[in-house]
């Protein structure tokens, strides 16, 4: 582990990096726009510059360099020393933001990125406050780049982090630049949009207001938004998302940092994914059903009337009539749970593994073609085809829990053999097919836990409804079999409760539900459930 | 003074000099020959002892970067830096309409000397006829069997192809000249890598200029020594020296490195005096890039180390243009200061931004708009691109702010009293009209 001194102070880092990144990971707020750790390093910005001690020429002896080097481009070496809190190094990051800001509209009270802007932050710390240049400003155009995004070329810094990531991580290079000098511009080929599936990432990685996410175009201003560490449910690749919101609503996804699992990337399905949460066809309040009778119970009074009516079935027709079908959308505390309560009062209940949605096939990426030179061994990023977060975590709990376990086609088939069910949905699109509504058309009690209205809900005994992930907490057992947590954002719309809390009071426990306090409950009876894994805080200054 | 004894220029005026016959009847051809007899090791040597000292403007010495190749390396490639695109500049224009075997005879032993197997001439896009002349050159080259497999029966082979560049200066800039050469825009290189490690298509390459390799068979020829006796001590061997603006016989002239600015302009055999009684009033004397001398310091010498001693960036390319007392120094700046903002390839904050904004001062300057706090602006925004050491990737922005630098410096009174003379209100004026 080399250790460097950085600004008189020794620091610990990680071989192979940049000294940018050691400074950034150690908590200095070194400026930088081109660096991105998850692209190549072109050190063009020249923001990053530091002084090094450097051996003289002739005499040999350490001393400061008088020529200021790129952080970004110079990898941390034993020993070595360098700083940026000196005069030159600060001049230069002085005289940099004047630059940047000379051909800049300034038309922050309109722009988007106001509030996260690198180009607001580093002026405000390093800028002047009035500008030297009375001459025209080179006006750049507003560019409509695809179907996703736009590109407002006046705000450009020039950082080429966009290029390269639809070269270097899409692999598909739709964008480039343009002309020469101050006259430079960022476009995409004629006739070829920027229009790939990952393509949301750059308006992340653009440190200032240039590319533009037309989704959330003038919806809000962003420091109104509240975010909160997710895990986007959008396949089962389990990428760390933070879902930005206010008002119970849900503006923006963005990916967080997340080593390993998707770095510093997600994909448009999942970035623009979450719609449905706000449907207007969305269930919000338990119903129950006695003949025609139909009434909207309190919920208080949910889980008794719930837990006598399955006594009532398994006293007339037995234990082994019963089924559950979980949903891989469920976190797994709430399906352990709800796998507890069945359980008991049904010792011998079967436990089924819910419709898992596939879509396709799994897509990597760079993508690969003749130009792009990328070979199988690069992928840097997939979307798989399982459109579900937590198969993997149903089915461990299904596995722990023993006893009668069935897949949904042997459930479907087994259509007549059942007296009550427990149906769980939450599926962001219609999933209830002919099979299941025959297969459950002669149960005597159906609960039906689901997110949006289906023709199930007739059919149901009992209708609770199940809530958005982004209203619950919990966890996600990913593709590589990593148990993730994710917390609740917003709150379940007006009428709904949150599907961990009426389980739980379900399964007999009483207070709050939360993931973790569950997570202590299971890790208990489950060892897997013991370790979970969490995103790494990224560094404050990093961007 | 006794006229110097053209080395690189020799063949010119002689007829058909451009054809391989006239060439090799006048020795050409020979000095290769030799070297295939040779080590590469040993004509490594041979260059370093002659000090030749690079001719593309950074004075560095060939054989020393060459020796920088990676001894366990199995390719090679050669560039030859031909975009000679420095304004004032034509020293390897005339090499290689007078005589391109000279530069393809130079081509093949530095190709030897580094063991190359490729030699890619990146060629100025606006040079049409040179290029016919020197593909010509090559074609003829190939057909005798001094290019392509085993060169003159020998067990050394090398490709030559020459490619034209699109027009652009920076891709003068050796890494610039490289992306473009490998279809990328002309964008200069972050080093390290150097090139000599990792340069063209990721091989270790070595690019010199034009002139620097014409002078190659002539150091294997007469040797070392008789190079090194050439002109002073750190600045050997013969030099090609552009001239023009108002003087009487514009041109390219060879000579050692012992003239100075005023030989240049006023010697009979070379510029032969200011044209219609004219009066000097600054000389930029290594294209424009190395900044300007006043009319009293004109007995700078166009060595590698004199102009430094004037607040220059260095000798640059020889190549002096004056401007007479008759030139409004306002449109010198502008026309300097619309140079480098057009040609600043765009990826360095400092050099897009700062390039861009001499330009539009200079411009309104030149409109007779200017402020006196505009040449502070000039200045400031001069240090602030960096100046030596630079703060960029490449070196363009060193020869966009040293002539800006200097002008405004050594020509501050004129500049301001031009300013002062102004009309007045008209700066007010065109600010209105242009915001
Ligand atoms: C902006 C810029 C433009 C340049 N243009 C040229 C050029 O047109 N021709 C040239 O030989 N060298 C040019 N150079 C210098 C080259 O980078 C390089 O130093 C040279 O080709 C090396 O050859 P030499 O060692 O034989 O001089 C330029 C450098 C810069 C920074
Ligand atoms: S659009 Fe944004 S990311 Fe792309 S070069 Fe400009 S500032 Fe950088
Ligand atoms: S210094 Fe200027 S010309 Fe050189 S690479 Fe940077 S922007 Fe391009
Ligand atoms: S030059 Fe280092 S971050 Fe841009």
């Amino acid at each position: 582990m080399p250790n460097v001194i950085i600004d008189n102070q020794e620091v610990d880092c990680r071989d192979g990096i940049s000294v940018l990144q050691a400074a950034l990971d150690n908590g200095r707020d070194v400026p930088h726009y081109c660096y991105h750790p998850g692209l190549s390093v072109v050190a063009s910005c020249r923001l990053c510059l530091m002084e090094m001690k450097m051996p003289h020429p002739k005499t040999h002896e350490m001393g400061w360099a008088p020529k200021l080097i790129p952080s970004c481009q110079t990898i941390v070496r034993d020993g070595m020393e360098v700083r940026f809190n000196s005069d030159p190094v600060q001049a230069n990051q002085k005289a940099c933001m004047e630059f940047f800001l000379l051909n800049h509209p300034l038309d922050c009270p309109v722009c988007d990125q106001a509030g996260e802007c690198h180009l607001q932050d580093y002026s405000y710390r390093f800028g002047r406050a009035e500008s030297r240049m009375v001459d025209q400003k080179q006006v750049n155009p507003k560019k409509d780049i695809g179907p996703s995004t736009l590109l407002y070329q006046d705000r450009c810094v020039m950082c080429t982090r966009c290029v390269r990531f639809a070269t270097e991580v899409a692999g598909t290079s739709e964008l480039c630049i343009v002309n020469r000098g101050g006259r430079a511009e960022i476009d995409v080929f004629p006739g070829k949009p920027l229009d790939n599936p990952m393509q949301g990432n750059v308006v992340d990685i653009c440190p200032v207001g240039c590319l533009l996410d037309k989704d959330f175009l003038f919806q809000r201003r962003v420091w109104e938004l509240t975010g909160s560490p997710s895990i986007c449910p959008g396949c089962d690749r389990g990428c760390a998302v933070r879902v930005d919101h206010a008002d119970e609503k849900v503006y923006r996804l963005k990916p967080r940092y997340n080593p390993g699992v998707n770095d510093w990337w997600m994909c448009d399905e999942g970035r623009f994914g979450f719609k449905y949460i706000h449907d207007a066809k969305r269930i919000t309040s338990p119903i129950v059903r006695r003949g025609l009778d139909v009434t909207t119970p309190d919920w208080r009074d949910v889980p008794d009337i719930i837990r006598f009516r399955f006594e009532q079935q398994v006293l007339e027709h037995g234990a082994d009539k019963v089924a559950v079908v979980l949903s891989p959308f469920m976190a797994c505390e709430e399906a352990w749970l709800l796998i507890k309560f069945i359980r008991g009062v049904a010792p011998e209940a079967a436990l089924v593994m819910g419709p898992v949605p596939t879509e396709g096939k799994e897509q990597t990426f760079p993508v690969r073609s003749a130009n792009s030179g990328a070979s199988e061994a690069d992928v840097r990023f997939t979307i798989s085809a399982e459109k579900c977060p937590n198969r993997r975590g149903i089915e461990m709990l299904i596995g722990g829990a023993g006893g009668t376990t069935l897949s949904f086609d042997e459930f479907n088939e087994q259509s007549g053999a059942w007296s009550a069910v427990w149906m769980v949905g939450g599926y962001p699109k219609p999933w209830v097919d002919k099979a299941t509504t025959k297969a459950v058309a002669k149960v005597n009690l159906l609960v039906l836990q689901d997110l949006l209205e289906s023709d199930l809900v007739a059919a149901a005994s009992i209708v609770l409804p199940a809530c958005a992930w982004v209203e619950r907490d919990g966890s996600f057992v990913n593709a590589s079999g990593l148990i993730q947590p994710f917390e609740r954002a917003i709150n379940p719309p007006e009428g709904a409760k949150r599907d961990g809390q009426y389980l739980f009071e379900l399964a007999g426990y009483e207070g709050l539900y939360s993931g973790e306090r569950v997570r202590g409950l299971m890790a208990a009876e489950l060892d897997s459930f013991a370790k979970i894994a969490e995103a790494p805080t990224a560094p404050a200054h990093a961007h | 003074m006794a006229s110097f004894e053209p080395i690189l220029l020799r063949n010119r005026g002689v007829e058909n000099s451009t054809s391989l016959e006239v060439y090799a009847s006048r020795g050409g051809y020979q000095a290769v020959r030799k070297v295939l007899q040779r080590s590469p090791a040993d004509v490594i040597e041979e260059v370093k002892s002659a000090n030749l000292r690079g001719r593309g403007g950074a004075g560095f010495p060939a054989g020393v970067k060459w020796s920088f190749l990676p001894k366990d390396r199995t390719r090679t490639l050669l560039c030859v830096n031909a975009d000679e695109s420095e304004p004032p500049t034509f020293c390897n224009r005339v090499l290689i309409e007078t005589d391109p075997h000279q530069l393809i005879e130079g081509t093949i032993i530095a190709a030897y000397a580094t063991q190359s197997q490729v030699a890619y001439v990146y060629m100025r896009g606006e040079f049409h006829e040179q290029f016919h002349i020197l593909q010509k050159a090559i074609d003829e080259a190939y057909a005798a069997g001094y290019l392509g497999k085993n060169v003159f029966g020998s067990e050394f082979s090398v490709e030559c192809y020459v490619h034209r560049g699109a027009g652009a200066y920076v891709c003068g800039e050796e890494t610039g000249l490289i992306e473009s050469l490998e279809g990328k825009r002309g964008w200069p290189r972050i080093k390290p890598p150097f090139p000599a490690v990792e340069g063209l298509f990721a091989l270790p390459t070595v690019v010199n200029n034009v002139e620097t390799l014409s002078c190659l068979p002539h150091i294997i020829e007469r040797g070392a020594d008789w190079f090194t006796g050439i002109g002073p001590a750190h600045s050997a061997g013969p030099k090609l020296f552009c001239v023009s603006g108002p003087v009487n016989k514009p041109g390219c002239y060879e000579g050692a490195m012992d003239i100075t600015v005023r030989d240049l302009i006023e010697r009979d055999d070379m510029g032969g005096g200011m044209m219609d009684g004219k009066e000097i009033r600054a000389v930029f004397p290594g294209g424009i890039s190395m900044g300007v001398l006043t009319a009293d310091e004109i007995n700078m010498k166009l060595d590698f180390d004199d102009p430094r001693n004037f607040g220059l960036l260095g000798l640059g390319t020889a190549a002096a243009v004056v401007v007479d007392t008759d030139t409004d120094l306002r449109s010198v700046l502008r026309n300097i200061a619309r140079f480098y903002g057009t040609e600043s390839c765009g990826q360095c904050t400092q050099c897009r931004e700062g390039t861009s904004w001499m330009n539009k001062i200079a411009t309104r300057i030149a409109m007779g708009a200017g402020r006196v706090e505009d040449l502070d602006i000039l200045l400031e925004t001069a240090r602030n691109m960096g100046m030596m050491p630079g703060l960029s990737i490449c070196g363009l922005p060193d020869g966009a702010t040293f002539p800006i630098e200097t002008l405004v410096k050594k020509f501050r009174p004129e500049l301001e009293a031009a300013i002062l003379a102004q009309e007045p209100g008209r700066a007010e004026a065109v600010l209105n009209v242009l915001n």
